[in-house]
């Protein structure tokens, strides 16, 4: 799994929009879409403990990220049922494409632990991986393990890559980037914030989680590396205080890498690269026609709206979205 | 007072184009230049630094509610206590 690299792509997805796409896409989708694989499946993977009884998936890898378990909700083609669903909800063009677009970042992404995710669900239950770092969240080494070889190996890296990603995309985050870009396409949202906060407040919100996986990142290391016992969860080739780094693939050594059946590594990267290619090219094929509904839905809403008004009965009217209904330029 | 628009900000009357106010639409002082690195970067030091040993903190609810209360809090206290001016540079 990736911890802060989850982070960081938000940002990444975010300063890399095609052009047609800037401004129109929706933060806060983006972020739901990163955020909800392992929202939906990671609480069992560590479990939790309740007057000495834990309560947790005995095989926390499977659980996570095979079938039969959520692993599912690792996958593209999950991902792209929850964006339909909101799609035929709302019929709101930058909460399904940045949801879409953020679950797509987190699907591909993972791929690169020893586990992997099922990119081809439902058609192949076979997980891609390119074991660039082991999994390694288990029953007794729980989140700290976990933390500790990941920030002990390629993960590392990972985190790195996409911080780097950020920086040289760091227009992205500006107040001025914030203002034309971001706000726009949540107009509703942050006008309700607005209700709470001052602008520097919600500048502060828009930037939190880069700032929250920039300090988990430092964090988690400097502890793995300087100040965690190993012998306190399990027992490892280890005679230092600290985990060692190990850089190596499929890295750290001292830990063993947890894995299920998976296609050849090889070919994992090429797969992503191409499953990413065609879902961009879907998305930018159905930019237009999904706008164009968009705005059919919106007068056919606003027609009815006023027919209900003049009939003197008290509907509700402009009900906002899930990431506000604000894209007046939705039209194609 | 409005919430944040939906498009770019329009200059407050009195200002040369292209200059926005030191307030925002709450009448609250925006944060720029050092002031704004300052409280980042104290609100990211004192984060990384307690997250070291209390990991609990090292979640996505508190990790955001750190840098907000840090930077909407931070400034509304130096200027109650008078070392920064509440009134910006109108």
């Amino acid at each position: 799994m990736s911890w802060a690299a989850h982070q960081f792509e938000i940002y990444a997805v975010q300063s890399h929009l095609p052009k047609k796409m800037r401004g129109k896409v929706s933060f806060w989708a983006i972020f739901l879409g990163d955020f909800t694989p392992d929202f939906l499946s990671k609480f069992w993977v560590y479990g939790f403990t309740i007057n000495g009884t834990r309560y947790g998936s005995d095989v926390p890898h499977q659980w996570h990220r095979g079938f039969p378990g959520m692993g599912f909700t690792h996958t593209l083609f999950f991902g792209a049922v929850l964006a339909l669903l909101a799609w035929t909800w709302r019929k709101n063009r930058a909460f399904t494409i940045g949801f879409l677009l953020g679950y797509a970042a987190h699907a591909l992404t993972d791929i690169n632990d020893s586990v992997g995710v099922m990119l081809l669900f439902p058609l192949l239950t076979m997980n891609f991986t390119a074991q660039t770092w082991a999994y390694a969240a288990t029953i007794d080494g729980g989140k700290y393990l976990d933390a500790a070889a990941y920030y002990s190996s390629l993960g590392l890296a990972m985190d790195v890559f996409w911080l780097l990603v950020v920086l040289f995309s760091w227009r992205v985050l500006t107040r001025e980037h914030w203002r034309t870009q971001i706000v726009p396409a949540d107009a509703r949202i942050w006008a309700w914030l607005g209700r709470w906060l001052p602008e520097r407040g919600l500048l502060a919100l828009y930037r939190a989680t880069f700032f929250y996986g920039l300090c988990r990142m430092i964090s988690w290391s400097a502890w793995a590396r300087l100040f965690a016992d190993p012998e306190k969860y399990g027992e490892f080739d280890v005679t230092s205080r600290g985990f060692p780094m190990d850089l190596s693939w499929t890295g750290p050594y001292w830990l063993d890498a947890r894995s299920l059946g998976h296609v050849s590594p090889w070919i994992a990267y090429p797969a992503a690269l191409t499953v990413l290619a065609v879902l961009y090219a879907v998305i930018a094929r159905l930019w237009e026609p999904m706008g164009r509904r968009q705005a059919e839905h919106r007068a056919e809403r606003a027609v009815a709206t006023g027919s209900r008004g003049s009939s003197g009965n008290s509907g509700r009217s402009g009900d906002p979205g899930p990431s506000g209904d604000s894209d007046v330029s939705a039209q194609a | 007072m409005s919430p944040p628009s939906a498009s770019a900000p329009d200059p407050q009357p009195g200002l040369p184009v292209g200059v926005e106010s030191t307030l925002d639409f709450r009448g609250s002082r925006r944060l720029v230049g050092w002031e704004e690195w300052f409280w980042y970067l104290v609100a990211a030091v004192s984060y990384i630094l307690l997250g070291i040993w209390h990991k609990w903190l090292l979640n996505w609810f508190v990790g955001p509610a750190w840098l907000v209360a840090f930077v909407v809090v931070g400034p509304w206290l130096t200027d109650r206590i008078g070392l920064t001016s509440r009134r910006g540079d109108r």
